[in-house]
This record gives structure tokens, sequence and C-alpha cells, in this order.
């Protein structure tokens, strides 16, 4: 029996496969952006080939297959999505191109306003309308209605969004729409609010409901093609895709609400962080996954995953819950600047993959961090890629010193200033999501991950006073690896928009009851093991305006005082965020969710018992910058055993990735041959 | 300077900085109680040195930022022999304030004996006591009619929390709980970027920050500069008209007469009106405030916003003028009006200097708040409207942005969900929709406006009271492209003749049923409309921005 976990990047895709005896294999294929299906077919074939397996006899053993993909991320980020017409409520057709009278920056009164992704003319507003209180005020009309389907077959719209005010409360006339909707035009896809974010606040609605018709039909070809693919090359398990908050769920579900596969990628990295933390038996992580041209960091704190309804991508916003994820444009592709203040930047430019870093030879001139990187030493030219792609000294000098000529420095000087300012940038981004959080950076440990982050990890935890740092020999496939821990996962909500005072026990119980019901009859059509429950509850205080997520776990729903013990826990949860409880004050119910959550079975790898108390043996010495330049000993990742221990300054290597440690600094190798780092206090590099 | 410092130490602490009011920024939006502040984020953050020079701002409300300085040298000639743990209040706009509903903290920051830098958090009350709710008194003749005054003053000595200063001062507002729960966001946040700023200068050392920060300031100078000597130097002209003074004086004119020269810019408003008997008037602090805007916005976007990059511009206006208000005028609609038509005034005389970046009006903000009983809950409500921002002005880069706001909040101002604000309130949004043929036509045309039409759902009278500007001038049309259509508010009722609404208001009866017509300004237009293309005005009528009817709105 196997299971495998795929996840498809921009430049590699990522195979991990996990038998019953927890034996763990990897393999990479070259990514197919135009069909990703086509990448994983040949990504399966070469960890078949690993497994001493034919594909077939592989895919036939495999039991559960779990793929994130980014195909609906960049539908969105090339806008390559479907042709989308939205219904609408008459007199509020604009609602998604008011944007809520937010733009981004504030001094730039000259860019002009982004294009909406429906534009005026396929935006129809049909006369009806419900009351808050789910009350019809105008009946759906019909005539309003046919003029609005005879446009929208005009127009060729492929898509459609159907989304009414107060939909959340009575969805009767968005599913007359959609009924109507299918008998007419039965080729074009249909997307109701009341389906996809059955909650209040219409710009947030409307837009994650347009997003889900924009990217839906193509998420839906792609996967049913790889299904198809996979069938035919003999795949009779499950396969499940990774969705945005880090639960997986089937085909089907995955394709009707396709604005929850936009995170997908990172969730499975989010995912592997979870459980590298489980493995380790650490409470509070912070996840960094250091790539080409951007650094995404997220927080696990207590044990848990955060997630949040802030999202969105590419200027849009998309109001599902996913897992609190935070990019900075900061990676190994930035590119440092001079302003003609002569203030020097790194960032947020990159040189992408093309040109990429001057040190890739392939035309660039830009100083990068990699370059900066190959000037100090820390990366070694000759075996970048496992010496399948060497990079160019002198190009990385030259970028460099045209840098530092402009600064009138000397080229280590300029290096590592690229250096250090592209570690503050992302300290700042971590401290930033830390405060948003209400906790202190200090007392977790840091995850280091993705290509880029081991030259950074030691550094930047330094600058945050977090003093211990993993880095995981399973780092370069890790988001592939954590899928295969995540869990099946079905969340429903339901708008209660009142007071506290006003609410009955009773109330509140039969919406979370029948929310209940709702989410374990849909999990149960996917899986037939156990289903765990968690409840939650968005609530506020009265003039506030930013609803918490309140945990309701372990409550007894059937408790006669249900009320005053879920607003005793918002003011708690409050108190922890915030600092503050205001006790007296008027408690707003806005959203009530439930989650219904089916736990599959995984593999696990035992650690190892240490096999080595000796001192760890270098491959040799490179001259690096460790407060000046020195000789300092390189080690081979793969020839570190548990027990190896070592002290700083060091450089460790392994095909992918390259840690660097600083004197004092102390490396232990732990029981699942996993590199666990203390920080002395000393100053850095 | 002794010290010199190396480029990149000057990034790493220019960094530092920014990210230093960005998280006092972020603390603030976390904690503050009132929906001012954590929905419409109406606050700044910043940091100042002991002269008064702003080193770091956090991109909030621009009309702010440029007032700062001079609160922070109000504030060091007021205050003598700080001591580290004071923290100092102010709101007064006859001592280096605004307007009386902004209040702001001072936390000085210290090197052992020496005192470098303040941490400053502002932020606009919901309310301040006075004569109305929430500040905004069309009827005021003087400032004591406006709200409580604080000059500078310590709220807390050497670490200790004057308790007793704070007790009055939240007995003279209307919601005293509200405003001590965003003073304590106002006093954390500060803090916070005091902790965060002794770090920095723990781990450098004293003197490599401070040389650090002049060599931050200069390279924005330096940046500033090289802008504006790209412009076309002489001396220009440019006006911008206020309505009213709600009292029958109209078309009450600010004239900027602008000298550019190099890559120096001066700015003088000694021509503008005498100044008014309402509050209309403009203190001394958010006169500098605005032109500082102005010059904010026709520079590079990316320019750090400190005094460095002020440094170009010189202001001169008089005392006794609708800019410059003598003491004991009321002042509170200045950050709004006349700030805005300050900017107006001054882009439009630049636009003679740097077409290419004169950008055309933006909005005027037009406030109206309903105060009655809620029929579903019993209980009494004050509703303040956010919703149908006006149009933003059009400009070289195209097309102005529909539903955006003002010059003054330029897209920082969140409207909130009508689903909410139906559940909350007896309201119901008939309609709220763009406002075709409100945008002023040009090359590139004017951002719409929103039309609303408002229901009120009680059972008895409410009152409407409004403050605001624009219903006879709309946004200012630029270098040929034409001005928007001006707001227009209405009253329609059931068994009375429409009412037209004023923008200086208190009182307005509205009766159960009664709708409220809002019509928005657009922006102004930008370039010659001969100009627009063929395919853009196709695009415009495909999508019923602009119709053939100009009166369907």
């Amino acid at each position: 029996m196997l299971t495998i976990g795929i996840d498809v990047g921009g430049t590699f895709t990522d195979l991990v496969a996990i038998d019953a005896s927890g034996r763990t294999v990897f393999a990479k294929s070259l990514s197919t952006p135009e069909d990703q299906s086509l990448g994983v077919m040949t990504g399966l074939e070469e960890l078949a080939r690993r497994l001493d397996l034919s594909r077939a006899d592989m895919l036939a053993q495999t039991q559960r297959l779990v793929h994130g993909t980014t195909v609906a991320t960049n539908a969105l980020l090339e806008r390559r999505g479907a042709k989308v017409a939205l219904i609408t409520t008459e007199g509020h057709r604009d609602v998604l191109e008011m944007r809520e009278g937010l733009k981004g920056n504030r001094y730039d009164l000259r860019s002009p306003p982004p294009e909406p992704l429906v534009p005026r003319e396929l935006r129809f507003g049909v006369r009806e309308r419900m009351r808050p209180d789910g009350e019809v005020l105008i009946p759906l009309d019909q005539d309003s209605l046919n003029e609005a389907i005879a446009a929208i077959r005009r127009s060729g719209a492929t898509s459609v969004a159907v989304c009414f005010l107060h939909a959340y409360r009575n969805a009767a006339h968005e599913h007359a729409v959609a009924e109507r909707l299918a008998r007419e035009l039965p080729d074009v896809g249909v997307s109701c609010s009341s389906d996809v974010l059955p909650q209040i606040k219409e710009y947030e609605r409307v837009s994650t409901t347009v997003v889900n018709a924009y990217v839906s039909p193509i998420v839906r070809r792609y996967l049913e093609r790889l299904e198809r693919r996979l069938t035919e090359a003999g795949f009779a398990g499950s396969l499940f895709i990774i969705l945005s908050h880090g639960g997986m769920a089937p085909v089907e579900e995955a394709a009707r609400l396709a604005a929850a596969t936009v995170l997908s990628g990172p969730a499975g990295g989010m995912a592997g962080a979870r459980r590298s933390a489980a493995m380790l038996g650490v409470a509070d992580l912070v996840a960094f996954d250091m790539g080409g041209t951007s650094t995404d960091i997220s927080l696990i704190a207590d044990g848990a995953m955060t997630l949040s309804a802030d999202s969105g991508l590419a200027g849009q916003r998309i109001a599902l819950r996913s897992l609190d994820i935070a990019s900075i444009a900061a990676g190994g592709g930035s590119v440092a600047s001079v302003d003609n203040g002569g203030i020097f930047h790194v960032g947020p430019q990159s040189a992408g993959a093309m040109p990429g870093p001057a040190c890739y030879g392939q035309g660039g001139e830009a100083a990068t961090v990699t370059d900066a990187n190959v000037v100090l030493g820390y990366l070694d030219a000759a075996k970048f890629m496992g010496g399948k792609r060497p990079l160019d000294v002198s190009a990385a000098e030259a970028a460099i010193d045209r840098l530092a000529t402009s600064l009138k420095i000397t080229r280590i000087e300029a290096a590592a200033g690229i250096f250090r300012l592209v570690n503050l940038k992302m300290a700042d981004g971590i401290r930033m999501m830390t405060l948003r959080r209400g906790v202190d950076p200090r007392r977790f440990a840091l995850l280091s991950f993705g290509g880029a982050a081991g030259l950074h990890a030691v550094e930047l935890a330094r600058e945050l006073d977090i003093t211990r740092i993993i880095v995981p020999t399973t780092a370069s496939v890790l988001s592939a690896w954590g899928m295969l821990t995540s869990d099946l996962r079905y969340e429903v909500s339901r708008t209660h928009f009142e007071s506290g005072a006003r609410s009955t026990a009773g109330e509140v119980r039969e919406i979370f009851e029948g929310l209940e019901a709702r989410a374990t009859e849909r999990l149960q059509g996917w899986f037939d093991g156990p289903i765990a429950i968690e409840r939650a509850a968005e609530m506020r205080y009265g003039e506030q305006i930013f609803e918490i997520d309140v945990s309701l776990d372990g409550i007894d729903l059937s408790s006669p005082s249900l009320i005053a013990e879920i607003e005793k826990r918002f003011h708690r949860r409050h108190e922890e965020l915030y600092t503050y409880a205001s006790r007296d004050q008027e408690v707003v119910f806005v959203n009530a969710r439930v989650a219904a959550v089916g736990r599959v079975a995984t593999y696990e790898a035992d650690a190892h018992a240490v096999t080595t108390t000796k001192a760890a043996i270098p491959r040799g010495t490179r001259r690096a910058l460790f407060g000046e330049r020195r000789d300092v000993p390189v080690f081979a990742l793969d020839e570190l055993r548990p027990g190896h221990m070592l002290q700083g300054p060091a450089i460790i290597e392994a095909e992918t990735t390259t840690v660097v440690i600083n004197a004092g600094d102390a490396l232990t190798v732990n029981g699942f041959g996993w590199l666990d780092i203390r920080l002395c206090k000393a100053q850095g590099i | 300077m002794s010290e010199t410092v190396d480029p990149i130490t000057r990034s790493v602490v220019q960094h530092r900085l920014s990210s230093i009011v960005a998280e006092m920024g972020e603390a603030m939006l976390r904690t503050s109680y009132s929906q001012i502040l954590n929905s419409s984020r109406d606050f700044s953050l910043a940091i100042c040195d002991v002269t008064g020079r702003l080193i770091a701002q956090a991109e909030h409300i621009p009309v702010h930022v440029g007032a700062l300085p001079w609160a922070t040298r109000a504030v060091e000639e007021r205050i003598r022999d700080v001591v580290p743990g004071d923290m100092i209040l102010m709101n007064d706009p006859y001592h280096g304030g605004s307007h009386l509903p902004d209040l702001t903290v001072f936390v000085p920051v210290f090197d052992g004996e020496r005192r470098l830098l303040w941490t400053i958090v502002r932020a606009h009350q919901s309310d301040i006591g006075g004569a109305t709710h929430g500040a905004y008194n069309p009827d005021a003749t003087e400032i004591w009619q406006e709200g409580l005054r604080i000059p500078p003053i310590r709220l807390a000595e050497a670490g200790r929390m004057r308790d007793d200063i704070l007790d009055m001062l939240a007995l003279n507002v209307r919601n005293p709980y509200d405003f001590r729960g965003d003073l304590a966001a106002m006093i954390g946040a500060a803090h916070l970027g005091e902790r965060r700023v002794k770090k920095l200068l723990a781990e450098l050392g004293t003197p490599v920050v401070e040389a650090a920060i002049e060599a931050v300031l200069d390279a924005a100078e330096a940046q500033a500069r090289a802008v504006v000597s790209t412009w076309r130097d002489g001396t220009f002209h440019g006006e911008a008209l206020l309505d009213d003074d709600g009292r029958g004086r109209t078309d009450i004119r600010i004239a900027a007469k602008v000298t550019k020269r190099g890559s120096d810019v001066e700015v003088d408003l000694s021509d503008s009106d005498p100044q008014a008997s309402s509050f209309v008037n403009s203190s001394h602090a958010n006169m500098q405030a605005a032109v500082a805007m102005a010059f904010a916005y026709l520079i590079d976007p990316d320019i750090p916003k400190n005094s460095g990059a002020l440094r170009p511009l010189t202001v001169k206006a008089k005392q006794g003028t609708i800019v410059w208000a003598d003491p004991g005028r009321p002042v509170t609609l200045c950050t709004s009006h006349p700030g805005n038509e300050i900017v107006e005034a001054i882009v439009k005389a630049l636009a003679g200097s740097c077409p290419d970046r004169a950008m055309a009006g933006w909005g005027r903000r037009y406030r109206i708040a309903i105060q009655g009983e809620n029929p579903r809950t019993g209980r009494g409500f004050i509703w303040h409207m956010f919703h149908a921002r006006p149009g933003g002005g059009a400009s070289s880069g195209g097309d102005g942005w529909s539903s955006i706001g003002e010059w003054h909040s330029a897209g920082g101002l969140k409207f909130g969900s009508i689903e909410v604000a139906e559940a909350r309130f007896p309201l119901h949004f008939r309609k709220h929709e763009f406002r075709p043929n409100s945008g002023g036509d040009g090359q590139y045309r004017g951002g719409l406006g929103v039309a609303l039409d408002l229901v009120l759902e009680t059972t008895r009278p409410a009152l409407g009271n409004t403050a605001g500007e624009g219903t006879r001038h709309g946004s200012a049309g630029m270098l040929g492209g034409e001005d928007s259509a001006p707001h227009r508010y209405r009253l329609l009722s059931e068994g009375r003749p429409p009412r037209e609404l004023r923008t200086k208001e208190v009182g307005i009866e509205i009766l159960p049923g009664d709708y409220l017509e809002v019509r928005s300004a657009g922006g102004g237009g930008w370039g010659p409309p001969a100009k627009r293309s063929q395919a853009a005005r196709e695009r415009d009528r495909l999508q019923g921005l602009v119709t053939d009817d100009a009166e369907a709105v």
C-alpha cells in the first residue's frame, strides 16, 4: 500500500511516496505549465523507478493520491480565467468595482484603477430584493431575469456568478436563477454566492463568488483530465486536492469550490510544517519558506495553524477561510538597487527565473541576493543544484561590483549589505505576523525550508531573538510530503447577525446542529472513517468592525447558559489577542462555522536511534565571510548522522539547499536526520 | 557632522524606522476600540526629532502627516524638562494641532540622559465634547463650541499616569468608554515605537543612528529635488473655491501663487480670502499639512515622506485668512475643507509646471449623520454615512477611480457593508451604484460618484446633520478637462416637496418612509475632451457610465 503526495510548483513538480512501513521516497520532474498533468505523469514515472516498480504497478498499489495545484492561482495571476457574467440585485451592480472605496498606495494618485474580473456591461441587475431577516421584499422578476439571460447568451460568457443581497439569509432567488440558467444555458457554469460563501458582507461575497466563477471551469477541466490520465495509467485509489484551508477534498468538491484552491500550493508547505512540529513535539513554530522570488511565512501557535478570511490574490478579494500565510517579496532573485537619493534597497523587484541572478549566466546583470551569497562564499558555485547547474562567479562579482562602485564601498561590503537587508525584510514580515496574532516571536522555533531559506534562517532568527532553527531533510519537498498528513475537511458557515443579549441558547444550538448535520452528511459521501467536528463563532464588540474567531470546541451545546459560555470565550480570546476585554460591552455574533474533519491513516517514519556520538567530519573548507573572510569547514548533509554535533562557523550543503551557521551556534543532528540549531546570543555575521 | 555612516547602515536605519511606524500602525488597528479608528483607519503614526523634523511616518492619513512637525514644535516650546516616562497629550489647533478631534500622544525616546526623538500617534476621536456629537458643528462661531481644547500637557510624569487628568478628559466627552479604550491603544502604540527605537539605538549606537537619520533625510531631499528640477520654472497661479460658510457667504477663494525655480518650490497662499465666522477656517498646522500633501502627491509616490522630502518647499500665508484663522475661530471642518481646496489650488497652479503630474480634482467631503430611534430594538441610533464616495480625478495615467473618496483620504477610507448597515440600522439601500455622467469629461475621464437612494425605516421622525462642501463646485478639471458634476443631496418625503439639502445644516427632520437621494460628485477630467479616444467613448456608453440623458442619474 502506498500514499503519494504531488506538489506542482513553478519550476519543479515534487512527488513523495510513503509505503506502509514508513519508507519515504522522493522524486522531482520539470513542471509543465501548459498542462500540469503531463509533468505529474512524468514525475510518477520517476517515482516508480525509485521504488523499483513499474508506474502501473505503483499506481495500482496506491490507495490515496494527494495533489496541490496552482492551476487556479495561475489563472488568476495571469488573468486567463473564464469570461464571467454577474447576475445581482438591481441597483447594486457596482459592488465589485467599488472595492469598498479602498485603494492601495495612498500617495499614488496617477495609477489608473484595476479592471474588475467582470466588466460593467456583463454585470446585470435583476429586479428582486430580500430583507436582512430573509423576508422577500420584491419577488424575483421574471422579465428582468429573461433580459439578463438573453444578454448573457449573446455575450458568449462561459461562467455566471449569481449574488443577491442578503442571499446568505434566504437563497431562494439565487437558486431559482441557477435553475433557469441550468435549463436555458446548460453549457455555462454557475456559481451562487449562497453556495460559495453564505455570509453577510456583500463585497466579500460577490468578489469571492466571481473569483470562483472565473477559475472554476479551468480547474474542472484540469482535474478531470488528470483523473482520466491517472485512471488510464492504472490508478484505482482516491484523488484528493489540497485546499487553501489546508484540508483536502475530492475532485468534484475542488472543482465546485475552485476559489478555495488558489493557495493549494503553499497550503501543502504549511501542512508539512505542522507535521514537522508534531514530529518534533514543538508547539510554536514559524514556517519560513524562502524561494526565488518570494518568501512565505506562517505561524503554528500552540500546535495549530491559523485560518483567516482576510486573504486575496492578484488584487482580488477571496473571503474563504484559508491558512494565514504572509508572502513577502524577498527571495534569492531579489534585486539590489540604489535610488536617486543614494539609498540602497533590496527588492521588491526580482530577476525571476529568466534572466535570473547574474551568476546564472543567462544575461542577468542586476545584483541579486543569490549573487551576494556567491560573493560572500556561502554558496558553492560549482556545486549548485548538485553540480548540475554551476554558477558563474565572475558574473556575480561583476554585478556586485557595479553596485559597490555606485555606493563607493567594497565588493564584500555591498554583498554583506544585501544579505543583511534581505534578512531584515523577512524578519519584519515575521514580526508583523506575530504582532497581528498577539504572540511573542521569541518563544517560537524557526522551521527553514525552500531552496534559499537555509542561507538566511540563522541570521534572521537572530534578528528576532529566536534561538532555535530546524532544517528538515525533507525541506526540498516539504509540501508534497506534508500533504500526505492532511485531513479531509468540509467547512460550512451561517450568518447569525445578532447581539448576544438578543440570542437564545436554543436558537444558537439549532444553528450549530443544522450545520453539523450538513457537514457530516457531506463528508460521509467522501469518507467512511470517524468524523470530528470543529465549531467556531466569528464575533466582535458592538462598534468594532473586525470579527475574531472564537473556537467553541468542547463547549456543551445543551447547556442552558450556552450564550454566557460563548461570550466568556469571546472575551478571553479578545484579551489574548489585544490585551484587553470589555466585559460590560455588547457582544455581537456574526457567523457560526462548523468544519467536519476526517482523519486519514498516515504512515510515519520513526525517529532513528542515535547512531553516532562522534564529531562530524567536514568534507573540506571554504573561504567565506564570518565577521571577516576566513576558511570555514563545509559538511555534506547526507554524510551527517543522527547524533552528530558541530559548532559554527560552518556551512552544511545538500543538493538543493545550503545552511550557514555562525560562530558559537551549535548544531545537532536529531533522530530523523534533521538539523537542530541553537543560537548563541552573540552578534551575527 | 562628526560621525559618517556607510550606505548599508543608512539603508538599515531607514528600513527599520519605517517598519517601526508600520508596526505602531498595526498595533493601533488591532487594539483601538471605535469604528472610526479600527475601520476607517483615521489615525497616523510618526517619529519626529526634538527639533520637529519628521523622520518617518506610516502611510495612513496624508493630511495628518505634514501637521505633526508643527505639533512637535508646539510641544517643545511649551513643555520643558521632559524626563523619561513622561508622555504628552495635545489637540488644540492654536497650539500646533489641526482640529480638536485629532488627539495626539507623544512619547519621548531617550538615550541615557539625552532626549532624541518622539514617537507620535495621532487619532481622530469619535467625540471630543463641545456643542454637538462628533465635533462637526456648523453652528459654531468660536472654537469653544467645538469641543475640549488641550494644549500640550503631561499625561504621564516620569512613568506615572496622571489619572486625575485622564478622568477630567473622559468626563468631557460623550463616550468616555471608547475614549479611554482608544487612548489606551494610542499610548500602547507609542510605547511600542519607543521600545523598538531604543533597541535600534542600543544595537547600532546612538551616534550612528543619528548620522544615518541625517543621511536618510538628505537622500529624500535629493530624490525630491531630482523630480522638481525636471519641472518648468516660473510663477504659476491656481485657485479653488469653497461653496460657502453656511451663513450666506459664498465662493470663498483659496489662492495659490506658486513659484518654481530650479529644485525649489514656494507656495504663497497670502491672497486667499479673509477668514470665516464658521468652521470652514483652517488652522495654521492644517494649512501647512495641506500644502505638504499637495507636494507629496506631485512628486514620486515612493519617495519617503519625511522632512527631507519637504525641504524644497517653502510656504507663505497670512494670518486672518481662510487658510490661517485668528485664535478662537472655529476650524473643525479644516482637515477636509479648506484642506482639499488648498491642495486643488496648488495642483492647478503647478499644472503649468508639471502637466504630466498634475491630476484633476478629487471629490469633496459631504457628511451626513442621522440620529433617531430604531423600531426593531427600541433604542436610539446614530448613523454616519461613509457610502456614496465621490470620484477621483483623472490624470496623465488614465481615467480616475470611481467611488474612491476625497483629496485628503484618497482611497484610505472604507465604506461599510450595506448588508450590515441594513441589519443594524433601520435603513434600506434601494440603490447604491455609479452615478452616470458624474465624472468630468476629458482626454481622460474623471472617476464616477455614486447614486444612493436610502429609505428610512423608522416609525418616528429622525434628525439629520450635514457637514461638508461641494454642492456648488465640482471637482476641478485639469489642463482642458472638465469639472465633475457637483454633489446633490435631496430629501424626498410623501406630502412634502423635495428638499435640497445644504452642506452645513443641523436638525433636518426626516419622517418615517422618507428617502434620501444622494448623488455624489465625480472626479475632474484631465486634458481636452476632444482628445478622448473613440474607443474610450464607446466603452463609456456600453458600460452606461456616460448616457445621452444628462439628467439620468
